[in-house]
């Protein structure tokens, strides 16, 4: 019985993470929460506006995926007009969604988790950041920062900007390309693929060193969810919902995306403003499931380019096992850079790419619309419902970290369970925390910060409430 | 902040996305030089590492939306040399502040399932609603080459370089013909800060204000102009001001006016 959670709001961090551990009787660890408790209320204010802004404005929810809120709800919003987009339209969102992804993937795996990686988990908080890992090891914070900049670059090559740009619109893009800048682009690639190949040799060895944490980090059973293509290959933008379960059965496949409602439900805890989604067939809270890269590579039956599927059949194994282990969410991340980098490729040299037809035009044909594609974190889903008038009248977000969100919670549990000795939570134990809840890389800009740390406020709770010890980031 | 040391910069978030700190790391040619130059010293909210301020430099993202970090934002202030508030969200509120113009129990109670946990602010502000300000950087999100700018102009103590005309100048410094006038767009630009090189008229559409007024704005004449000539309905007037800087004195204003 948990009487414990409860949230003091006068304590409680607003903006910011938050964990709180449930003692037994026997003080032992007996459960575990990862709270989020920012509220910026993009579902409420959204009503009464146009569907044709909401791209943009739904691209402010977050900095660091915008390029994926701005897919998701533009996809709403062609389902809203009921318009097929123009096939060179699909292509140049698919190539600005998959240098989302490179960006997004570079500055996690880099920025974020590489000084855990390279400086240790135990040693000077002060240091342990993207800014210490450039003393220590130059050559890869630097090849980090390249990377991230790959990305980012085709974004404000294609939009003008590299956060928030505005050029994927409810029907297409606003603009074609020119052959100038796919020249552009495809010009950095050998440069880009370089990099992610001795990232990925000198990770794979490095990994070797990481058993204790490959054992301990959220390595348990669940569901992994996600999108795959027509033939059951990796997906970023498109296709159907498939499901597989820890042992690699498919659960369920070719799930209509836009059918969402029948196969998920989601829950509401009191203790986060994070809904809880879940496997409506198998119930909450035992529903869990994962989704990000390492349900992608788990779920998808092969990769579309020659490099990644040669990484995916290793990192898989010669029985195609499923990966428990969340830790491997980060070989996964440089697996996607590498497909990511492939497809890019292969889109700019496809024939109609320059295609000046990049835009349907249409009113609102349909008074609701799903739009259902691949973040770097995992599936996000944008549903909206309109009036006559297409102004909105209702809106609802499923964002990648909420389909992790039990899977979190798991994962911090079995850290507390094999980290915590007594009632005081240590530094080191923090750092595990955060790190278990890095490997989800949780994209609400509450949890997941620039530079440096998250910060982490975690508590140890006894059976009867009563807060035991409390460590906050110093 | 004493010669020959590097000075000391804090990030801070409140109620945002990210967008604008981020911006820091997109500096990716200016970030190794940026980091040789200043000593960024970033940290938590826990507000035992507060204390070990002050900082020379604190760049401020996000707005104020719980009374938790309308405390904090006071901290900050007594931490900081220079508070440098960066984006729509800190300067104006952001877009979160279009809730001010509603019932925010109507927005909890919709969203989560359990209001009661929710302790949050009747209105999002910006921070220098709270605080005094050095200095304002607009946009959602800033533009990195001015924030390189004003980090680079403190370092030497010079005067930041930072236009302070409307988005036309710079439509007219990059020689785009206006898109208002020639074909009739509804264009925020007149009453827009400069600062993103007039991106959306150069992809032909509209400014949309995301880098907020500019000081000497004049919106009632654009506004009557929008109504008069290109006959755009009173109701999208509103919420053309009402987007991420809705709650910038000026954008209220006309929102407001043209609500009925
Ligand atoms: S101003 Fe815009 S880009 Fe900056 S933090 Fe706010 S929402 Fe994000
Ligand atoms: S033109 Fe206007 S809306 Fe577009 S980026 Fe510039 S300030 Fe923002």
């Amino acid at each position: 019985m948990s009487q414990t959670i409860t949230i003091d709001p006068v304590s409680r961090i607003e903006g910011h993470a938050k964990i709180t551990i449930e003692l037994d009787e026997q003080k032992q660890v007996r459960d575990a929460h990862f709270h989020i408790t920012q509220f910026r209320g993009f579902e409420k204010f959204c009503e009464g506006r146009p569907f044709t802004e909401m791209p943009s404005l739904m691209a402010r929810i977050c900095g660091i995926c915008p390029v994926s809120h701005l897919v998701a709800s533009a996809k709403a919003c062609d389902a809203i007009m009921a318009v097929r987009i123009p096939e060179t339209a699909a292509k140049l969102r698919r190539i600005m969604n998959l240098a989302q992804h490179i960006q997004s993937h570079a500055l996690s795996f880099f920025h974020l988790s590489s000084p855990d990686l390279l400086l240790g988990m135990d040693s000077d908080p002060a240091t342990r950041n993207i800014f210490g890992v450039m003393q220590a090891h130059p050559h890869l914070a630097l090849d980090g920062i390249k990377l991230r900049k790959f990305g980012q670059q085709i974004i404000e090559w294609l939009g003008g900007k590299r956060i928030h740009p505005a050029w994927i619109v409810p029907g297409g893009v606003n603009e074609p390309l020119t052959e100038e800048r796919r020249d552009q682009i495809l010009a950095e690639i050998p440069g880009a693929m370089q990099i992610i190949l001795r990232t990925l040799e000198w990770f794979k060895e490095a990994s070797v060193k990481y058993t204790d944490e490959i054992r301990h980090f959220a390595n348990f059973n669940t569901m992994f969810f996600g999108l795959v293509d027509e033939g059951g290959g990796l997906e970023m933008y498109d296709g159907v919902i498939r499901i597989v379960d820890a042992q690699g059965n498919v659960v369920a496949d070719r799930l209509d995306p836009a059918n969402y409602q029948d196969f998920i439900g989601e829950a509401v805890e009191p203790y986060s403003y994070l809904k809880s989604p879940y496997y409506k067939n198998v119930g909450y809270p035992e529903g869990i499931y994962r989704v990000g890269p390492l349900a992608r590579l788990n779920i998808a039956s092969h990769i579309g380019t020659p490099l990644a599927h040669k990484e995916w059949e290793e990192f898989r194994g010669p029985n195609k096992r499923v990966i428990l282990s969340s830790f491997h969410y980060h070989l996964a991340r440089l697996i996607e850079i590498l497909y990511g980098i492939e497809m890019i490729e292969k889109l700019l040299n496809e024939p109609d790419i320059l295609s000046d037809r990049v835009r349907a035009v249409a009113g609102p044909n349909s008074l609701e619309g799903i739009g259902v594609s691949e973040a770097p974190r995992g599936t996000l889903m944008h549903h909206y419902r309109i009036d006559k008038h297409g102004l909105i009248t209702w809106a609802n977000l499923i964002i990648a970290t909420g389909h992790n969100n039990l899977a979190m919670n798991k994962g911090v549990l079995q850290v507390a369970k094999a980290y915590l000795k007594g009632t005081q939570p240590t530094e080191g134990m923090l750092n595990r925390v955060e790190a278990v809840i890095r490997c989800y890389d949780p994209c609400l800009s509450c949890s997941t910060h620039a530079v440096g740390h998250m910060p982490l406020v975690l508590q140890v709770r006894s059976h009867d409430g009563e807060i035991l010890g409390e460590t906050a980031r110093k | 902040m004493k010669k020959g040391n590097k000075p000391r910069v804090a990030v801070w978030k409140f109620a945002s996305c990210d967008g604008c700190q981020l911006s820091l790391l997109d500096c990716e040619d200016e970030l190794l030089a940026v980091a040789g130059a200043v000593d960024i010293a970033y940290f938590p909210e826990a507000s035992s590492a507060m204390g070990k301020g002050p900082y020379d430099i604190s760049l401020v993202e996000g707005s104020i939306t719980t009374p938790h970090d309308a405390e904090r934002i006071q901290q900050v202030r007594r931490v900081s040399g220079l508070l440098i508030t960066i984006g729509a969200c800190a300067t104006a509120g952001g877009i979160q502040a279009l809730r001010n113009f509603a019932d925010v129990k109507a927005y909890t109670s919709i969203v989560y399932a359990t209001p009661e946990y929710i302790q949050t602010l009747r209105k999002s502000t910006p921070i220098n609603d709270h605080v005094f300000v050095d200095y304002e950087l607009h946009g959602c999100p800033i533009n990195k080459n001015q924030l390189v700018e004003i980090i680079s102009a403190t370092v030497t103590g010079r005067k930041p370089n930072i236009p302070p005309h409307a988005v036309c100048i710079e439509c007219k410094q990059r020689g785009l013909p206006c898109i208002a006038v020639s074909q009739g767009i509804p264009c925020m630009g007149p009453v827009t800060h400069a600062g993103c090189n007039a991106l959306c008229p150069a992809y032909n559409r509209g400014c949309f204000g995301c880098y907020g007024p500019m000081e000497s704005a004049n919106p009632d004449s654009l506004s009557a102009w929008w109504v008069g000539k290109l006959k755009v309905h009173r109701q999208d007037v509103m919420r053309a001001y009402r987007t991420f800087n809705a709650y910038a004195d000026q954008f209220r204003k006309q929102s407001e006016a043209h609500e009925k």
